[in-house]
């Protein structure tokens, strides 16, 4: 009887917990705004993410503003607001269920690609549930489990997103070595040539009788 | 006595058990998805890094306002190297399933169809699944026959070697930048020091070929 009562229990627990495990990670070209929306199912659920504007198109780096980002709840008051960024973690509890909306707002005119993460995190409690049901113990630390192993995954997920920009910064530093390297050496060589010519002309035959 | 209780408690879990099918049911088919906007003209991209070998699910589905009249939107996803990897027109939804053969970046593209154009930015939900997300369980669960709280340890251990695997992939290419990192700091002193010396090479050659003009010229 009470191995019945666990198998049940456990594929309660196996049901809520199937369809309460969400992810969206995906990246976007901004060019003037862009909204992205979830929907959360039930109030209470802890919502993270993060995100990582992956390329900047511009020369120096004190030139961009950065992007501005917002979250609005489906109340419709705005939950976090950044302006200029370039990217940063946000975690917030659900005050209700419906639909987030995420939104960038590119201030420049280049687009800009920007790599997102969303997590929506649910454990299972007893608030939720009808009167007559309770929730197995076990199945709230499998929840609370899972949630761990997810923040480590989101924080992947930004590292990953980071080290594709630092990537990019690296081999725009490496090009730019060499080639204003050597860009700077042709350039040197042919001032000095240009340098010697015009002398030359100086002291030439035809203007040799005026001496300078 | 403790019989009929026991009856009690049995069918009252029976039927929560009916009342939790019921829930799982209804919301299986929005599942874990983003909703986009998808403007009238022109295409709305999503893109993903992914490496190689990783299995990748996704489903859109228009999402119908109130008039009655449901969008139809067309879909395009493309891999790195540019090959087609999904490409459907006039749909409302559509799936699509494959294992990443090459590492890169992955474009999946959004467009509204000519003839549905002017109703507006058209609602789509994606639902976009890489790697241990993509994995179905159910065929795990019933091979190896387990169920319940095994399966979701089981899950977890999934869960575990993924970030694992990430974990090796950030290090191997934190490896790669430090190599590159190095490489470019070395360059920078040698490319320095060449400079110097070409700038001395340079007037040392002016010097001594301006010095043997003027002794030719008999201006010296």
């Amino acid at each position: 009887m009470e191995r019945k009562w666990r198998k049940i229990s456990g594929l309660i627990g196996l049901l809520l917990l199937n369809f309460m495990n969400n992810v969206s990670s995906l990246s976007l070209t901004i060019t003037k705004v862009e909204c992205v929306y979830e929907i959360v199912r039930s109030e209470g659920d802890i919502v993270s993410g993060n995100f990582v504007v992956v390329d900047h198109h511009i020369f120096w780096s004190s030139d961009h503003p950065g992007i501005d980002f917002s979250i609005t709840s489906p109340g419709g008051d705005i939950l976090h607001n950044l302006k200029g960024t370039s990217g940063d973690k946000f975690s917030f509890k659900a005050p209700r269920s419906g639909l987030y909306q995420f939104c960038f707002h590119n201030p420049l005119s280049t687009p800009e690609t920007i790599a997102l993460y969303i997590h929506i995190g649910h454990i299972p409690n007893e608030h939720n549930l009808a009167k007559n049901e309770h929730v197995d113990p076990i199945n709230v630390k499998i929840a609370e489990l899972r949630e761990a192993l997810e923040a480590v995954t989101t924080e992947q997920k930004y590292l990953k997103a980071r080290d594709a920009v630092h990537r990019r910064t690296n081999e725009s530093t490496k090009k730019r070595v060499i080639g204003y390297t050597v860009g700077e050496y042709i350039l040197l060589t042919i001032a000095s040539v240009l340098q010697v010519v015009y002398i030359r002309r100086l002291f030439s035959k035809s203007v040799g009788y005026n001496r300078i | 006595m403790s019989g009929n209780a026991e009856l009690r408690r049995l069918v009252m879990f029976q039927a929560v058990l009916l009342v939790v099918l019921m829930l799982a049911l209804s919301n299986a088919p929005v599942g874990d998805a983003i909703w986009l906007n998808v403007p009238p003209t022109g295409t709305k991209c999503v893109s993903e890094e992914i490496q190689s070998n990783v299995v990748v699910l996704s489903d859109y589905v228009v999402v119908s306002d109130d008039h009655g009249h449901v969008p139809t939107i067309s879909a395009k996803v493309t891999s790195p190297y540019g090959n087609n990897l999904h490409h459907k027109e006039n749909v409302t939804h559509g799936q699509f399933a494959f294992t990443t053969q090459e590492a890169g970046n992955y474009l999946a593209c959004f467009w509204t169809d000519s003839h549905t154009r002017g109703a507006g930015e058209v609602s789509v939900n994606i639902e976009w699944k890489t790697g241990i997300a993509a994995k179905d369980w159910e065929s795990v669960a019933r091979k190896e026959k387990i169920e319940g709280v095994e399966l979701e340890l089981r899950k977890l251990e999934g869960a575990v070697e993924a970030i694992h695997e990430n974990l090796l992939y950030l290090r191997d290419r934190e490896a790669e930048m430090r190599t590159t990192s190095e490489n470019t700091n070395a360059r920078v002193a040698w490319f320095s020091i060449m400079s110097l010396g070409i700038c001395i090479v340079v007037s040392g050659s002016q010097i001594w070929y301006l010095k043997r003009y003027f002794q030719k010229k008999k201006l010296i």
